[in-house]
C-alpha cells in the first residue's frame, strides 16, 4: 500500500484563505472556563463523585473489559488498571458503562465494535465520534462523564476528541501506566484523558502529580530517577512557581510543511492558518518547519503496530477467559488449533490487522517490512528531535549537520533551521465524516485518517487534540452543524506540563462554543 | 547417570512416568509425561504428576511399535524379549553402539541443543513461585495465563543460575542481550508465543572439553576433543499437560513461564558416543554449578540433536542436508538416535536419493527415526523482539563476581579424586553425578571425619579413604536398590553433605573399625544396615555401643587355630586336594571350597576370609599335598 502524503507549500494554503475569521469569536471566553481556570488545582478533584468513563480496553474492577471484541464477550479482568486506581483514588467514580470502542482499538470511527457502533453526540448523530476511543470522547461531550479514559497507539485518543469538539490527551510514552490496559501495540500504546477542557486532564497529570508515578507493573513505565531527570529538564511541573502567563511570548509554535496534504479540507486548512495567526497576535511566533519523514511514518506505522498487534492478539484463543466457539468435538478445524475460536472471534478489521502483521513478520518479509519500519521510526523522532528547542531526555546528545538534512528543510538563518517549543498542526484532515460513507470506506481511506497523529504516536512524545472554529458558510446546513475542527499541539519528550499549559491558554482563543 | 532400576524403567516405558531424584529434590516422585493413554490404563490424579518435567516441541509420542497394541501390564522383560524377537524375525540385529560409531565412507556431523530448567525461586518474567511437587495451577501470576492487561517483569536473580552455565561452559557474556516473541500455537502456551533471546542471546562463544573418561567414541582418539558452544539462552517453559483418557488434556500452568537455558552447540560433533557423552557432561557441569534443577532421568533437561551426513571423499564438500530430532529424553536415546538417523540418511542417499530437511522423532527402544514434520510444514516463529521487555544489562562486576565463586569444577574435582584416593575415572565420575553432587559432599564429610579418627598421617589414611569411597559408591546403594519402590527408603541426602539415613559419624566409625580389621566386612555391612534402619540411636547409642552389646568385635583365631581348622576342613576331602597336585592353572575355585569348609566349621564372626585363605594356601602347598605326595 502506498501512504505517501503529498504537500503544498503553506503558503499556497494561506492564499486559500478568504474568509475572515468570523467576528465576535476572537475575545470570547466562557464564563465556565474562566471559573474553572481559577478552580485549577486540587480543589476539582476534592468532590467526590466525578465521573470517570473507562474504554472498553482499561480493566475496572466490577465490569467486563471485551476491547469490544466477540472472543471477549462477557469477560473480567480481575483487577484495576493502575489509571483507575490512581483515579478513584481521586474520588472519581467509574461510570456503569464501559466506553465503546472500535474492536481492540483498530479503527478510526469507532465502527468495528462487535457490539454496538459508537455515533456522535446530537445534533451529529450521523456523524463519526472519531475512534477508537469515541466511546470515551462521546461521554465526555454528552455530559454523560466529566474524564474519559481512552488509549491512543497512533491517534486513538486526539482522533475522537477532534470530531467530537472535545479535548484528548495523549502523554509522553512511558508516564501513565499500561497495566491493566489490554495491549493492541505495545511499543505505541499509551493511556489517554479526555475531557470537554483542559483543565481537568492537566489537573490529573501535572497537578495530582500522576507524572511522578512509576509503576512497578508496568516495564515501560520510566523508573522513578528517569522520571526525575526528566523533569528537571523541564518547565511547568512546579506548581509553586509564578502564575503561568497569559500570552505566549517567548514561545515558537512550528507549523509542519508536511502536513498541509492534498487531502487537507479547506476549511479545516483555514482554521489551522487562523489558529496561526492568533498565536501570532498573542506574541506568539509561529514558523514554518519541515519533518521530512513524515511522509513514510504512516507506512511505518501500519507496519510497526499490526506486527505487534498479530503478536499481542495470539493469546486469545478462548481456553482461559473470553468466548470459545466449542461447536463441534474440537477446536480444531482442518486440524488447526483454535481456528473456530478465533475465525469467529475476532471481526474482519482485526483479522485484517493480524494477517498483515504476520505476513510483516515472517521469515521472509521481515527484513523488508519491520525492520524498515523501525528504522523509519528512528527518522521520525529524530525530526523531532531536530525541530525542537529542547532536546530528547532519553537520547544521548545528537548532533544535526544541515549537510544530512533533507533539502526541503528551511533554514531559519544561516545558522540552520529554527527550533521550536511546540508543533501545531491539524489533528484529522477533515470534520467528522457521515457514518454512511465511513462505512463505503476502504481500509486505506480510514487509514489515511491517521496522518496528522502517528508521527507523534512513533516518536513517543506528548500531543493533544483542543476544538477549534472553521470557517462556515451561513448557508450551507452541514457547515453550521460541523463548525469545529481538532487542533494538535505536540510537544518535546516529557513536556506535557507546557503542552497541557500551552493548549489551555490556546483553546480559548481559538474555539468559542 | 545412575543406573535405573528394572521397576522404574518398566514404569517409565510402560505407563510414562518418571521417578525424580534432581538437586534439590531427593524424593521419588511418580510423573506422567504427555502421552497418548489407552483406557485401560489408570487416569493420574493431579496427585500423582508433579515433577514438571521440561518441554521442548510439543510432539505426541507414538507407541514404540505402531502395530503392537499397547501393553497394559506386560512385564518389562518379556516386552523387551519380544521386541528382540521381533527384530530377529525382521532381520534386523543390533549392533552394539561401541562398534557402531562410524560408517566407511562416510562423515557424520552432529550439532546438539541442550534445554535445561534453571535453579530459580522465581519465573522468569513473573514474581510466581517455581515448584515441584505442589498442587496445580497454585503458581500461576496474571501474566502467567495471558491475562489480558498484565505485563512481564524480568526477575534479575534468574540470571544468576544462568550465568552460572555459561561462565562453566566457557562462553562470552553478552553486555546487552534482548528478548523475542517466537510465535506458534499450542495449549500449552497461553500467550501464543515464547519468550526466548533469538537475536541477541546472553551468551556466546563458549567450549565444552570432552575426555575419554566422560564417554566419547574410541575414535574421538585419547587426548578428549573440544566442542564450541554458539550460544546459550534464556527462554520460558511452557505449561504442563496431564493427558487424560478419552483426548481429554489438563492443564498445569504451574511450570508456564520458569526459567529455561538453551545451549547451542556448534556442529562438530562426528561420533554418536560423543554427542551423549557431551550432553551427559553438560549436565554434569550445570548440576555442578548449581544452574540446574534436575537432571535428564527427572525431565529436567531434554535434548534436540541435528543430524547431516556426506561422503568421506571430498573433504571441501559442505555439510550435508541436515534433520532435526527433537525431544530426546535420556543420554542413550541420543546416541541411539543419531545413530538410526545417520544410517537412514546413508540409506537414502546411497539410493539415489536426498535428505529433505524435516524434524523427525524419536521413541525408545526403536530402530528408525520417524518423520514428524516437513519443512514445508515448518511453523514460521514469526520472531519479533518483545515490546514490553528491555535489554538486560550485564555488568562485568557480577560476572567476575560469579567466575570467581563459581568453586572447583568437575573436571578439577575428577583429577584431584583420582590422583589424592586412587580412584579409578569411572568411579570418581560417579561420585561426582550422583545425587546431584550432594553424594560427593557427604564423601568429603565422612574423608574430614575419618580424618579426624585416623590422625594426619596422609599414607596410611589412603587405604581407608579408599574404602570410604568404594563404600558409599557400592554399599550405600544397596541399601536401597532392593526396596526401590518405597520412597521411604531413600538415602535423603542433603545439600550440606549430609545423609540422613546414614550419618556420617556412624559411617566413619564402621570404616575405621572395618580398616582396623576391628570388625569383619560381614559385620560392617550388618552395621550398616542397623544405622540405616535407625536403631542407631534409637537401640544403641552409638556403633561401637551395638558392637560391644552385641558382642561384635573381631576377635580372630590364632595362626593355630586357624591351621587345626584346616586340618579339620581337608579331612576326607583328598578328592579336592589331589587337584592341587601338578594343575595347569592353580584351582582357585577348589580353595575357595576348602576356605569355605573352615567358615563353616569354626566360628565364623572369628574368621577373616582372606586370613583363612592365606592359611589353606600355605598348608596345601607345605602339608597336605606333599603328604598326598608321598602316599
Amino acid at each position: 500500500m502506498s501512504t505517501h502524503v503529498r504537500h503544498t507549500h503553506i503558503r499556497a494554503a494561506q492564499r486559500v484563505i478568504t474568509t475572515r475569521w468570523r467576528a465576535g469569536n476572537i475575545q470570547r471566553r466562557s464564563l465556565q472556563q474562566e471559573t474553572t481556570v481559577k478552580d485549577s488545582g486540587v480543589e476539582a478533584y476534592q468532590n467526590v463523585g466525578l465521573r470517570l468513563a473507562v474504554k472498553d480496553n482499561i480493566a475496572a474492577r466490577g465490569f467486563p473489559t471485551t476491547c469490544a471484541s466477540n472472543i471477549l464477550a462477557g469477560n473480567e479482568i480481575p483487577f484495576d488498571a493502575t489509571i483507575v486506581t490512581q483515579l478513584r483514588r481521586l474520588g472519581m467514580d467509574v461510570v456503569a458503562r464501559k466506553a465503546g470502542m472500535d474492536e481492540f482499538g483498530m479503527g478510526t470511527h469507532s465502527t468495528t465494535s462487535a457490539f454496538d457502533h459508537v455515533h456522535n453526540v446530537h445534533p451529529l448523530e450521523r456523524y463519526s465520534a472519531g475512534g477508537s476511543s469515541g466511546g470515551s470522547a462521546v461521554a465526555v461531550r454528552n455530559g454523560t462523564a466529566e474524564l474519559a479514559l481512552g488509549t491512543d497507539t497512533g491517534g486513538s485518543v486526539r482522533m475522537p476528541a477532534a470530531y467530537t469538539g472535545t479535548v484528548g490527551f495523549k502523554p509522553s510514552y512511558g508516564m501513565l501506566s499500561r497495566w491493566g490496559v489490554v495491549p493492541y501495540a505495545n511499543s505505541l500504546d499509551t493511556v489517554g484523558l479526555l475531557a470537554r477542557t483542559v483543565e481537568p486532564i492537566s489537573t490529573a497529570i501535572v497537578g495530582r502529580g500522576f507524572y511522578s508515578e512509576h509503576d512497578p507493573r508496568d516495564p515501560t513505565s520510566l523508573p522513578s530517577h528517569v522520571r526525575t531527570r526528566c523533569t528537571a529538564q523541564r518547565e511547568g511541573y512546579d506548581s509553586s512557581g509564578q502564575a503561568p502567563k497569559a500570552d505566549f511570548r517567548g514561545l515558537t509554535f512550528g507549523v509542519p510543511l508536511e502536513y498541509n496534504i492534498e487531502e487537507l479540507d479547506p476549511r479545516i486548512r483555514r482554521g489551522w492558518l487562523q489558529a496561526a495567526e492568533k498565536i501570532q497576535s498573542l506574541g506568539g511566533r509561529v514558523v514554518p518547519v519541515s519533518l521530512p519523514s513524515t511522509k513514510n511514518a504512516l507506512s511505518a506505522y501500519y507496519v510497526i503496530a499490526p506486527a505487534e498487534a498479530a503478536s499481542n492478539l495470539s493469546k486469545y484463543d478462548g481456553i482461559r477467559y473470553g468466548r470459545r466457539d466449542s461447536d463441534g468435538t474440537s477446536d480444531a478445524l482442518n486440524g488447526v488449533l483454535y481456528a473456530r475460536t478465533r475465525g469467529t472471534g475476532f471481526g474482519n478489521e482485526v483479522k485484517r490487522r493480524i494477517l498483515l502483521g504476520s505476513y510483516t513478520l515472517s521469515s521472509d518479509a521481515i527484513d523488508n517490512y519491520f525492520i524498515q519500519a523501525q528504522k523509519v521510526r528512528q527518522l521520525v523522532r529524530r525530526d523531532f528531535d531536530r525541530v525542537f528547542k529542547l532536546s530528547n531526555p532519553l537520547q544521548d546528545e545528537q548532533t544535526f549537520n544541515l549537510s544530512d538534512m533533507d533539502e526541503s528543510v528551511m533554514l531559519d538563518s544561516k545558522l540552520g533551521p529554527a527550533q521550536v517549543d511546540f508543533l501545531l498542526s491539524p489533528t484529522a484532515p477533515t470534520p467528522p465524516p457521515l457514518l454512511e460513507q465511513v462505512h463505503k470506506q476502504t481500509p486505506l481511506d480510514s487509514y489515511m485518517n491517521d496522518v496528522f497523529t502517528v508521527p507523534a504516536s512513533l516518536a513517543g512524545l506528548p500531543a493533544i487534540s483542543i476544538p477549534m472554529d472553521i470557517p462556515v458558510d451561513p448557508n450551507n446546513e452541514e457547515e453550521k452543524l460541523l463548525h469545529f475542527g481538532g487542533l494538535q499541539l505536540i510537544g518535546q519528550y516529557w513536556d506535557d506540563a507546557r503542552v497541557l499549559s500551552a493548549a489551555g491558554k490556546l483553546s480559548s482563543h481559538v474555539y468559542s462554543v | 547417570m545412575p543406573h535405573l532400576r528394572p521397576t522404574i524403567l518398566s514404569r517409565y516405558l510402560l505407563q510414562g512416568q518418571l521417578s525424580a531424584r534432581g538437586c534439590l529434590n531427593s524424593r521419588y516422585r511418580g510423573y506422567a509425561i504427555i502421552a497418548a493413554r489407552t483406557s485401560r490404563a489408570s487416569a493420574p490424579t493431579p496427585g500423582h504428576a508433579r515433577v514438571r518435567a521440561l518441554h521442548t516441541e510439543t510432539t505426541s509420542p507414538a507407541p514404540t511399535d505402531p502395530d503392537a497394541p499397547v501393553p497394559g501390564h506386560v512385564p518389562l522383560r518379556k516386552q523387551l524379549k519380544d521386541e528382540a524377537k521381533r527384530q530377529k524375525a525382521t532381520g534386523k540385529k543390533k549392533r552394539k553402539n561401541a562398534n557402531n560409531q562410524v560408517v566407511d565412507g562416510w562423515e557424520l556431523t552432529v550439532g546438539i541443543e541442550i534445554h535445561a530448567q534453571l535453579n530459580t525461586a522465581k519465573k522468569l518474567f513473573s514474581g510466581a513461585s517455581t515448584s515441584f511437587n505442589d498442587d496445580p495451577n497454585t503458581h500461576v501470576a496474571y501474566f502467567d495465563l495471558a491475562t489480558p492487561g498484565s505485563q512481564p517483569i524480568f526477575q534479575n536473580e534468574t540470571l544468576i543460575p544462568g550465568l552460572r552455565a555459561a561462565l562453566a561452559l566457557e562462553c562470552n557474556i553478552q553486555q546487552v542481550s534482548t528478548f523475542d516473541r517466537k510465535h506458534y500455537f499450542h495449549w500449552d502456551q497461553p500467550s501464543g508465543y515464547q519468550i526466548t533471546q533469538y537475536y541477541e542471546p546472553f551468551a556466546r562463544d563458549g567450549r565444552i572439553l570432552l575426555q575419554p573418561r566422560d564417554g566419547i567414541a574410541a575414535e574421538d582418539g585419547g587426548e578428549g576433543l573440544s566442542v564450541g558452544i554458539k550460544q546459550v539462552q534464556m527462554e520460558q517453559d511452557t505449561a504442563k499437560t496431564l493427558a487424560q483418557p478419552g483426548d481429554v488434556h489438563w492443564i498445569d500452568f504451574n511450570r508456564v513461564g520458569v526459567p529455561l537455558i538453551e545451549i547451542i552447540t556448534l556442529p562438530e560433533i562426528h561420533h554418536p558416543a560423543t554427542a551423549a557423552a557431551l550432553v551427559r557432561k553438560v549436565q554434569i557441569l550445570l548440576n555442578a554449578v548449581d544452574a540446574c534443577v534436575s537432571g535428564m532421568e527427572a525431565g529436567g533437561l531434554r535434548a534436540d540433536v541435528n543430524v547431516s551426513v556426506r561422503r568421506t571423499d571430498d573433504p571441501a564438500a559442505p555439510l550435508g542436508q541436515c534433520t532435526e530430532i527433537k525431544n530426546l529424553s535420556s543420554f542413550k536415546a541420543v546416541e541411539d538416535a543419531i545413530i538410526a538417523e545417520r544410517d537412514r540418511q546413508i540409506a537414502v542417499l546411497e539410493a539415489g536419493g536426498t535428505i529433505a530437511g524435516e524434524t523427525r522423532g524419536w521413541s525408545i527402544g526403536s530402530t528408525e527415526t520417524r518423520r514428524l514434520r516437513a519443512k514445508e510444514g515448518e511453523v514460521d516463529y514469526r520472531y519479533m523482539p518483545d515490546p514490553d521487555l528491555a535489554p538486560i544489562v550485564i555488568g562485568d562486576d557480577l560476572v567476575h563476581h560469579l567466575r570467581d565463586t563459581m568453586g572447583e569444577l568437575p573436571d578439577v574435582e575428577v583429577d584431584g579424586l583420582m590422583k589424592d584416593f586412587g580412584l579409578t575415572a569411572k568411579d570418581a565420575l560417579s561420585l561426582i553425578a550422583l545425587d546431584g553432587g550432594m553424594r560427593i559432599e557427604y564423601f568429603w564429610n565422612v574423608i574430614d571425619a575419618l580424618t579426624a579418627r585416623l590422625g594426619p598421617d596422609a599414607l596410611e589414611n589412603q587405604l581407608c579413604f579408599q574404602l570410604a569411597a568404594n563404600w558409599i559408591l557400592h554399599e550405600l546403594g544397596r541399601l536401597t536398590s532392593e526396596r526401590s519402590d518405597d520412597a521411604a527408603h531413600d538415602l535423603g541426602f542433603t545439600v550440606e553433605g549430609q545423609c540422613e539415613r546414614v550419618p556420617v559419624d556412624h559411617l566413619a566409625d564402621i570404616l575405621l573399625y572395618l580398616h582396623q580389621h576391628r570388625i569383619t566386612a560381614k559385620i560392617a555391612k550388618e552395621l550398616l544396615w542397623v544405622v540405616f534402619r535407625g536403631r542407631i540411636p534409637d537401640q544403641y547409642p552409638t556403633v561401637s555401643d551395638a558392637i560391644e552389646q552385641e558382642g561384635l568385635w573381631f576377635h580372630e583365631l590364632s595362626d593355630v587355630e586357624y591351621a587345626e581348622l584346616a586340618d579339620a576342613a581337608v579331612e576326607g576331602q583328598d578328592d579336592v586336594v589331589k587337584q592341587f597336585v601338578n594343575y595347569r592353572q592353580y584351582p582357585q575355585g577348589k580353595l575357595m571350597f576348602l576356605v569355605g569348609r573352615m567358615i563353616r566349621l569354626g566360628q565364623e564372626e572369628r574368621i577373616d576370609p582372606k586370613n583363612a585363605e592365606r592359611i589353606m594356601r600355605a598348608a596345601l602347598e607345605e602339608k597336605y599335598v606333599p603328604a598326598m605326595a608321598k602316599q
